[in-house]
């Protein structure tokens, strides 16, 4: 672990050290409940098969985030923790990937107000960026790192923003955006007439019945009709599902998309040009990654520079959780 | 600006000798490039190395993922619209470090490409480069990333004392064995430092016309005149050479493909006599043949009848000088043996050894006609007056293989004895001997010329002795002859000799490619060089030798008497032709042989005089009497009792 002068106050000041990297620090959820949407392509949710002519932008521009955090210290039983979001932006122009825009936030995340005089002083003094969780109660700890990582994915939301809606700004026109996550977050995504969301877990539940049945067993090469999400985020979107590899022999979800786009009649229209497009964009297969089959290898690529930029002591390290000796 | 980065991780650790580094796909690095890295923390230290592998690799996990993301067509899985990321990365071979002490791990920063001044240091040519008595001796341009870096060896490690000889192996014709040496004795030539003396070289050209327009201008294209400049050399054929060859069994044409009239006058004749090829008997003479008893004859005879008044104990005095005499010795002493009847001992020696020795060394001047003679004449190296910056070219192409020997063994042993005694004329002498693989093999025969070369390959340097050996096949010659060369030199090798063990030093990316190396381009270890280091080299400015035959084809073989003619008039232009047909017409071969001998020997001044003199008068022929049959004194009675 590299020397963190904050950390080191805080110690003095009577904080324990720590270090606990949680399993889920590099995952990302769709946390949305169940909502409804309504069909605005045709009369009800069909499947359309992709043989049209795909979309061939110019270039295309990609953006994903990342998250890392991992306790530091306690002090008592508030963990003191300290969390890496990032962003970035890389473009695709004839077959190769270059960043255009990125953005990282280092952030102290902890309850300050749970915490001794003496430690609080040490971390209000130490100039770093300090996310207060005001509304939690010191209790179990557990309970406190859940909140932390929900704070940790907003952070990274964040930055995701910050990262994707200038180079959306200055798309020139025959360009695309293709966003890592829902475009709903932000207005100006939201509104944009070429970027995309591209939703990979599918925690939301839209449609329920035969609906349901038609998105989720959707044939390879294959959509939906598209439809307006209910109380999706803050902004109107249109979405579709997408299958992009045969889901037969492996599950329901493998291979399986949902897109986002404005909520614009040019997104209806364009629909199938999209969603053949995608398909195209399943190779080359965005492995070691395991979510391949819906990982589209320019977001792995983004994600893999990024990581490759992230502090390497909030990855799990093998040997850490061997008894400290002192020594 | 830098061009890449040296990585490390646990299983492929920066060590002191050897790095690794990523560039971008785009580079101008390649296998031989010389990179310069800089410590990020230390402004002060720098390392240098060769690249000596690279590696290109995608993230792509597994050749099954790029199957299943192509659906098994080969044809889609070009289409991917995106291409993987993938890695130039290059291993390098350290080969120098400032500061060199404490000696450390490379350190992980950046990657750049070298300059002039970077490959000098790199290579430690800055040692030798500078000072009052530089003793750099150009020898090729590095080349890479668009840099032309001239590459110097070392006078004192190429040429002696400190270390010297230099072997160049390759494939025939693909690895410009010749033209590179050709291309370095020039260099050597013009850069030889004043403060080591005179130097002069000797080639023997032991294959076709290779070596027999060294003082004629070769085409040389814009390309090689950019690179002479840069390297400081003048591309100018050498001025001072002198060519010889042996007759052919005629005795009076040369054996060689210099042989054009407008050339042919520059080419000695290389003739030796009785006590040129006595010294070296042993050379001529098949060891398993003669015994001690022989031996110690034949060492008598050298020390105590060559070249001295001998009365053979039977009232007989002999001069011997020449073949001739000697078997007039020998006749003389069996004969005086035979008629004395005191049994079968002539001073200590058997009679049987004797007729061995007469029988061995009459058939000498058989064996190697054209080169040995009867007669004692002698037409030789300017030994004692070997002139500065001179070539002497020693045409033994069509030699036979005794009298490649004879010659290799003389002319090394007089360099030898010369240099040893400060009276050659020249201070270093560089042998030039190809095909390495028949002289010195590593595992043929025991010959006197492999001898030879081991003699010069393992105390050439301490006299200015350097031998400058090629070869196809490095790992067939022997040993010691290739491992006593400082300098190695590689032009384009054949696999199958890559693959044995002496290459096993090179990493898999440089034996490609030396076995791809074009003409004109070759890799080089040298004493100062940590690294085996590519180089390219300027044509050499000598007419090659096939350009040579074409433009100067050689002449046919002239009849006897047109050959004696243009022996004469070599020697002197005056003289009228007809007259010296008339001369030497319907007069014995061997009679005419002799007396061109005598004139090439003595040199007189009035040439025609002398050949008359030396030839002799004719003779008439006697025809004899008829024998009238002698009538008996008594006749014989027809009586029957």
């Amino acid at each position: 672990m590299p020397r963190m002068p904050w950390l080191d106050a805080a110690l003095a000041a009577g904080a324990v050290p720590a270090s606990f990297v949680p399993d889920a620090s590099g995952g990302r959820s769709e946390a949305e409940d169940p909502t409804g949407a309504d069909v605005v392509e045709g009369t009800g949710l069909t499947t359309h098969a992709l043989d049209g002519e795909p979309l061939a932008p110019s270039a295309v521009t990609f953006v994903d985030g990342i998250q890392r955090w991992a306790v530091v210290g306690y002090d008592g039983v508030v963990p003191l923790v300290s969390a890496y979001v990032a962003a970035g932006a890389r473009r695709r122009m004839d077959g190769r990937l270059h960043t255009v825009a990125e953005r990282s936030q280092r952030v102290i995340i902890t309850a300050m107000r749970s915490l001794s005089a003496t430690v609080r002083d040490a971390l209000a003094g130490s100039g770093e960026e300090l996310v207060d969780l005001k509304d939690e109660v010191p209790g179990q700890p557990g309970r406190t790192l859940t909140a932390i990582g929900v704070r940790v994915e907003r952070l990274r939301e964040a930055v995701e923003r910050t990262v994707a809606e200038p180079v959306a700004e200055r798309l020139p026109e025959d360009e695309w955006l293709v966003m890592d996550g829902i475009l709903s977050n932000s207005p100006v995504l939201a509104r944009h007439p070429r970027a995309l969301g591209l939703i990979k877990s599918h925690g939301a539940q839209y449609f329920t019945g035969d609906d349901l049945k038609r998105a989720l067993m959707l044939p390879e090469g294959h959509r939906t009709s598209v439809f307006e999400p209910h109380r999706h985020g803050s902004q109107a979107v249109h979405s579709w599902y997408v299958r992009i590899w045969p889901w037969e022999g492996h599950d329901l979800l493998y291979g399986l998309l949902r897109l986002e786009a404005r909520a614009h009649p040019d997104s209806i229209a364009r629909a199938g040009a999209i969603s053949a497009w995608l398909v195209n964009e399943r190779k080359p297969l965005a492995t070691p990654d395991a979510r391949f089959d819906r990982l589209l290898y320019p977001i792995h690529d983004v994600e893999t520079y990024l990581r490759s930029r992230a502090p390497q002591y909030l990855v799990a390290d093998p040997g850490s959780r061997l008894p400290k000796t002192g020594t | 600006m830098s061009v890449g980065r040296v990585v490390a991780t646990e299983l492929k650790p920066a060590t002191p000798h050897q790095f690794l580094f990523w560039t971008a796909r785009d580079t101008s690095i390649g296998i031989g490039a010389i990179v310069r890295v800089e410590d990020p923390a230390d402004a002060g230290r720098v390392v240098f190395g060769v690249v000596t592998d690279a590696f290109a690799y995608s993230d792509l996990a597994t050749p099954l993922h790029d199957v299943v993301s192509a659906d098994g067509d080969p044809e889609r899985a070009g289409t991917a619209p995106t291409m993987r990321q993938e890695i130039r990365l290059w291993t390098a071979a350290v080969l120098r470090q400032f500061p060199e002490d404490p000696l450390q791990p490379v350190p992980l920063g950046r990657v750049l490409v070298a300059t002039d001044a970077d490959v000098a240091a790199a290579l430690r040519m800055d040692a030798y480069l500078t000072g009052a008595t530089p003793t750099g001796i150009p020898v090729g341009l590095y080349t890479s990333g668009g840099l032309e870096a001239p590459v110097y060896l070392d006078s004192d490690f190429l040429l002696g004392p400190e270390a010297a000889h230099l072997n160049i192996s390759g494939i025939s014709g693909l690895a410009t064995k010749t033209s590179a040496v050709e291309f370095l004795i020039s260099s050597i030539f013009q850069h030889f430092p004043a403060h080591r003396g005179r130097v002069a070289a000797v080639c023997f050209n032991v294959k076709g016309p290779d070596l027999c327009f060294l003082d004629r201008p070769g085409d040389l294209q814009e390309e090689d005149r950019r690179r002479y400049e840069r390297l400081g050399v003048r591309p100018e054929p050498f001025k001072r050479v002198r060519y010889f060859a042996p007759f052919k069994p005629d005795g009076v044409n040369l054996n060689t493909l210099r042989t054009h009239p407008d050339l042919v006058g520059d080419v000695d004749p290389l003739v030796w006599g009785l006590r040129e090829a006595l010294d070296f008997a042993e050379v001529l003479l098949n060891k398993d043949d003669i015994d001690a008893k022989a031996d110690a004859f034949i060492d008598f005879l050298k020390d105590r009848v060559v070249g001295q008044p001998f009365d053979d104990g039977f009232g007989n005095q002999h001069q011997v000088e020449t073949f001739a005499d000697l078997d007039a010795l020998f006749r003389a002493i069996l004969r005086g043996v035979e008629d004395s009847g005191r049994g079968d001992m002539w001073r200590t020696h058997h009679v049987a050894t004797i007729r061995k020795v007469r029988n061995r060394l009459s058939n000498i001047s058989t064996r190697c006609k054209g080169l040995v003679t009867d007669d004692g004449a002698v037409g030789d190296l300017p030994w004692g007056a070997f002139e500065d910056r001179g070539v002497y070219v020693i045409d033994v192409a069509n030699v036979d293989p005794l009298g490649q020997d004879l010659v290799f063994a003389r002319v090394v042993s007089k360099l030898r004895e010369r240099l040893e005694h400060r009276n050659l004329g020249v201070d270093v002498v560089t042998v030039f001997v190809d095909e390495l693989n028949k002289y010195a093999s590593g595992d043929g025969p025991e010959t006197h010329v492999k001898r030879m070369l081991l003699d010069i390959s393992e105390r050439g340097r301490y006299l200015g002795l350097a031998l400058f050996g090629a070869e196809q096949f490095r790992s067939q010659v022997h040993r010691r002859v290739v491992g006593n060369a400082g300098t190695q030199v590689f032009g384009r090798m054949d696999a199958d000799e890559l693959a044995t063990p002496g290459y096993q030093v090179l990493s898999p990316a440089t034996k490609i490619k030396l076995a791809t190396l074009p003409i004109g381009e070759l890799m080089i270890r040298h004493p100062h060089f940590t690294q085996p280091i590519f180089v390219r080299f300027p044509r050499p400015a000598v007419m090659r030798g096939r350009d040579g035959v074409e433009r100067f084809p050689p002449a046919e073989d002239l009849p006897f008497e047109d050959a004696i003619v243009r022996q004469l008039m070599k020697l002197d232009r005056r003289l009228k032709p007809n007259v010296l047909k008339d001369l030497v017409a319907s007069r014995e071969q061997e009679d005419v042989r002799r007396a061109l001998a005598a004139v090439r020997r003595t040199r007189p001044d009035d040439v025609l005089a002398f050949f008359r003199a030396a030839l002799g008068n004719k003779v008439a022929a006697e025809v004899p009497r008829e024998r009238r049959a002698v009538p008996p004194l008594s006749p014989i009675s027809e009586e029957p009792y």
